[in-house]
């Protein structure tokens, strides 16, 4: 007790201290009862959502893992809360028959910062640029873009692509005339937002941009400070910022003022299962039995893993695209403990004295592998094993680092998290390549799902082009949802405490990792 | 005179070896290091909405396929001709990231390293001349407690105490969150250095404050003190003409040496403090295999290692001619 009153006596003094050193930054959280309605606003995010390379486009800026808006650029498309495309500078888009010339109007009353007007010639500049040093932008299926006159653009494609829209919802357009290799350090554009301040590798400062083209602006100024998970945390315990992002092990706390926030994605969970039979280098027997892979799909209780292992944050993942508009239905499983033993039973596999089921001398086993440095993906692989041991399948886990996890996924399942506002991502998991005749992160191959796939991205139309993604997931014979190559678990929440007079707007499902996508409507939120 | 321009001439030359060993080791770990590059900077979900050729493309920026002494005489040659490269992450030069990182690292080392310096030096000698006494006995307990403390660990507590709990000084940042540059002042930035300043010397000051004591016992236990202790001086008279001298030098021995601690900590703290410097920039470019910017911190970082040394061993000269002689062996 005495010890106590001593460190309060020390805490004191060095509060005397303090109070003549800088006493409006310890009252700051305090007493902004009687100021008008607030218009900035403080945002923590992690220290990893700092565009290191600027913001810059071509190097990622509004792309790459987290696909976010770029805020201080205009895009020529925008995609909406349910994932559909709307018009942001486009004010309409054609393609042609093959699906290999795009022709792109643009709106007349737009200007960059700097008093230029934003003409067809800089979005051709743009995509030209972007494609020859695109970082994580895959421009591989453009050809050129050319500016016709100030309003008209068109794309030549290298390839039909007809998810193109997507692309050019990503794709901040840069000035011609003000672009340079310093463009990212000081960008000039002619979205909500300019850069005011960049302390590097602590915040950056956003002002409105006055003479915006679009839906005034309510936020003024947006500050981003970049921050560790902890340090978030004791920042909103300190009442510093007025919204944070934080984790699932930090939900059970209760912080005065604040409220916690929880955002569906698309940010999912899952394992693949090789379906090819092992040749020694790639394949596995018992993951190769379609038998097996459904009934660990219909086996596996979701609910009960968000709960164990999300303090309930999550929902149920069936697919890696769930709720996107290439999303579909069928996918969805109901958890049936019982008939997933039925079908194993069904299929030879029978169980034995130590309770693993066989068949003809191959032991139901498995090893499945994590990142070792997530800790999330880790007890999601425990949960898992847990329940496939129920099932009378023996899973070991292994945490493994990612310079052997690609190679090893070839033959052993491993725990992997994905989520794209892009059904590329779709592609690239489930479509095989032509060099080996598998997909590349799994061995997996089905011609049907491959042809829907291809006809997808040569359809002209996006409507119709949904209809063929949803097919190559289920057509009412096969697809990728009749042959489970992968087993989805989880999509997680994305959770910010915020500060409860704080009205954050209505979000679109965010994509895989914490970042940028909790600020695409910035411009719109308010405090009461 | 001559000798004077000889000494400082090889310690030169073995600063150059040192960083050349330096470099070939700091490669060689990158090298052997499992960090895919294009999974630690592209992320795992990114890479699978890009094509094969895209990623083959990336490859090649990141350098994945080329053979290391290729890449390793590459870097060298531009080192050799005063160009440390492009940093792949920041997309900027190396010089220019080293820069903007050092100079905010270095206020809040200067300031530890002051503090630590200072403090300990008077302690260790408070400590040594009343040996046995309980002053004695509280500083030695209070360094012995804080050599065996991490300075993470103490980093979070006072996060937790000063920041969140007594709301006293700022969470992080060397800045006020959301203040225009132009009205961040000097004080403002000390306000946000004080923190982690406090962190990194009080965990540095234990080493100062033990040799220090251990000096000064010698010193007191020397047939000189018991001369002048005879010939009646006084206290601070025998800490004047004879101690300080004495003591001074194992102290700026160790206070320049204690550099390379105070960097290695503050790699730790500023990750606490979500404050900007050579460690976050160290820590995202070892994680992200960007080894152009990795091996320039790397040898700025052990050329100011070895300058505080070599200042170490000029002031040893300076403080003790007789030290002068030495310098020759």
């Amino acid at each position: 007790m005495k010890r106590v009153f001593v460190l309060l006596a020390v805490c004191l003094a060095f509060a005397s201290l303090a109070g003549c050193g800088k006493p409006e930054e310890v009252l700051s959280g305090s007493d902004n009862n009687q100021e008008p309605l607030k218009d900035t606003v403080i945002v923590a995010m992690g220290v990893t959502s700092e565009p290191e390379a600027g913001f810059d486009p071509a190097y990622g800026w509004g792309a790459g893992e987290h696909v976010h808006e770029p805020l201080i650029q205009s895009t020529l498309t925008v995609t909406t809360n349910d994932l559909q495309i709307a018009y942001d500078l486009a004010k309409d888009i054609s393609v042609s028959d093959d699906g290999l010339l795009w022709t792109v109007k643009i709106r007349e009353d737009v200007f960059f910062t700097d008093g230029e007007k934003l003409t067809a010639q800089d979005v051709a500049f743009t995509y030209n640029t972007v494609k020859e040093e695109s970082s994580v932008n895959d421009f591989t299926m453009l050809d050129r873009a050319e500016a016709l006159d100030d309003d008209t653009v068109q794309f030549h494609m290298a390839e039909p692509y007809s998810i193109w829209p997507y692309t050019m919802a990503i794709v901040g357009i840069v000035p011609e005339h003000a672009y340079g290799p310093d463009y990212g350090q000081k960008p000039i554009g002619s979205g909500r937002y300019m850069l005011k301040q960049w302390d590097k590798g602590q915040q950056i400062i956003l002002e409105a941009n006055p003479n915006y083209y679009g839906e005034e602006i309510r936020m003024k100024k947006v500050t981003i400070v970049f921050m560790e998970e902890a340090a978030a945390f004791a920042a909103v315990k300190a009442g510093q910022v007025d919204l944070a992002y934080t984790a699932a092990s930090y939900s059970e706390q209760a912080v005065d003022g604040y409220e916690l926030l929880s955002y569906e994605t698309v940010d999912n969970r899952g394992f693949n299962l090789p379906a090819i039979p092992s040749d020694g280098a790639i394949g596995n027997d018992v993951t190769s039995d379609m038998a097996i892979r459904r009934a660990i799909s219909m086996g596996i209780d979701r609910q009960q893993m968000i709960d164990y292992v999300l303090n309930g944050h999550g929902t149920p993942a069936y697919s890696v695209c769930d709720k996107m508009p290439w999303f579909n239905n069928s996918a969805v499983v109901e958890h049936d403990f019982d008939g997933a033993v039925i079908l194993l039973e069904e299929a030879g596999w029978i169980a034995g004295e130590d309770g693993i089921r066989t068949k003809e001398g191959l032991r139901a086993e498995m090893n499945l592998l994590y990142p070792a440095n997530d800790s999330v993906r880790q007890a999601l692989a425990a949960e898992a094993a847990n329940q496939m041991e129920e099932l009378g399948i023996d899973v070991t886990i292994e945490g493994v680092g990612w310079d052997v996890a690609y190679d090893r996924a070839q033959r052993e399942p491993l725990l992997w998290g994905w989520g794209a506002h892009t059904p590329m991502e779709f592609y690239n998991i489930y479509h095989t390549m032509p060099e080996t005749g598998l997909a590349s992160y799994s061995p997996y191959k089905n011609e049907t799902v491959d042809s829907y796939m291809d006809q997808a991205l040569t359809s002209k139309d996006l409507e119709e082009s949904y209809e063929l993604w949803k097919k190559a997931q289920w057509d009412g014979e096969t697809g990728t949802d009749w042959d489970v190559p992968w087993i989805w678990l989880v999509n997680i929440d994305h959770l910010y405490w915020a500060k409860s007079d704080l009205q954050v707007t209505p979000q679109k499902i965010h994509p895989h990792g914490h970042g940028w996508s909790i600020v695409n409507n910035v411009d719109q939120w308010r405090f009461e | 005179m001559k000798k004077w321009v000889w000494h400082i001439l090889k310690n030169f030359i073995r600063m150059l070896l040192l960083i050349f060993f330096v470099s070939i080791g700091a490669f060689v770990l990158v090298s052997l290091s499992p960090v895919d590059p294009l999974q630690a900077n592209i992320g795992q979900a990114a890479l699978g909405a890009l094509s094969q050729e895209q990623i083959d493309k990336l490859e090649i920026y990141w350098g994945v396929n080329e053979p290391p002494l290729q890449r390793y005489l590459a870097w060298a040659g531009d080192f050799l001709r005063g160009d440390m490269g492009i940093s792949l992450l920041y997309r900027q030069s190396v010089s220019s990231v080293i820069m903007q990182k050092l100079s905010s690292s270095l206020l809040l080392m200067a300031f530890a390293w002051i503090i630590s310096g200072g403090i300990g030096f008077v302690l260790g000698i408070l400590s040594g001349m009343n040996r046995g006494k309980r002053i004695d006995r509280i500083i030695k307990g209070y360094a012995l407690l804080t050599a065996s403390t991490p300075a993470f660990w103490l980093a979070i507590i006072f996060l937790l105490v000063f920041s969140v709990g007594l709301r006293l000084f700022p969470v992080g940042l060397s800045v006020p969150i959301g203040m225009d540059a132009a009205s961040v002042s000097l004080s403002d930035k000390l306000w946000h250095a004080v923190l982690p300043a406090a962190t990194l010397s009080i965990t540095g000051i234990s080493n100062i404050i033990l040799h220090t004591r251990e000096k000064m016992i010698d010193v007191m236990e020397s047939d000189y003190v018991l001369f002048a202790v005879a010939r009646g001086e006084k206290r601070w008279e025998i800490l004047k003409n004879h101690g300080l001298r004495n003591v001074l030098l194992p102290a700026i021995t160790l206070q320049f040496a204690s550099i390379g601690e105070i960097f290695g900590g503050s790699i730790l703290v500023e990750q606490v403090f979500s404050y900007p410097g050579m460690g976050q920039a160290a820590v995202t470019a070892g994680l992200g295999g960007d080894i152009p910017l990795l091996l320039g911190i790397t040898i700025i970082s052990a050329s100011i290692v070895f300058l505080g040394n070599f200042i170490a061993d000029v002031l040893y000269g300076v403080v003790d001619p007789r030290m002068r002689k030495g310098a020759r062996l």
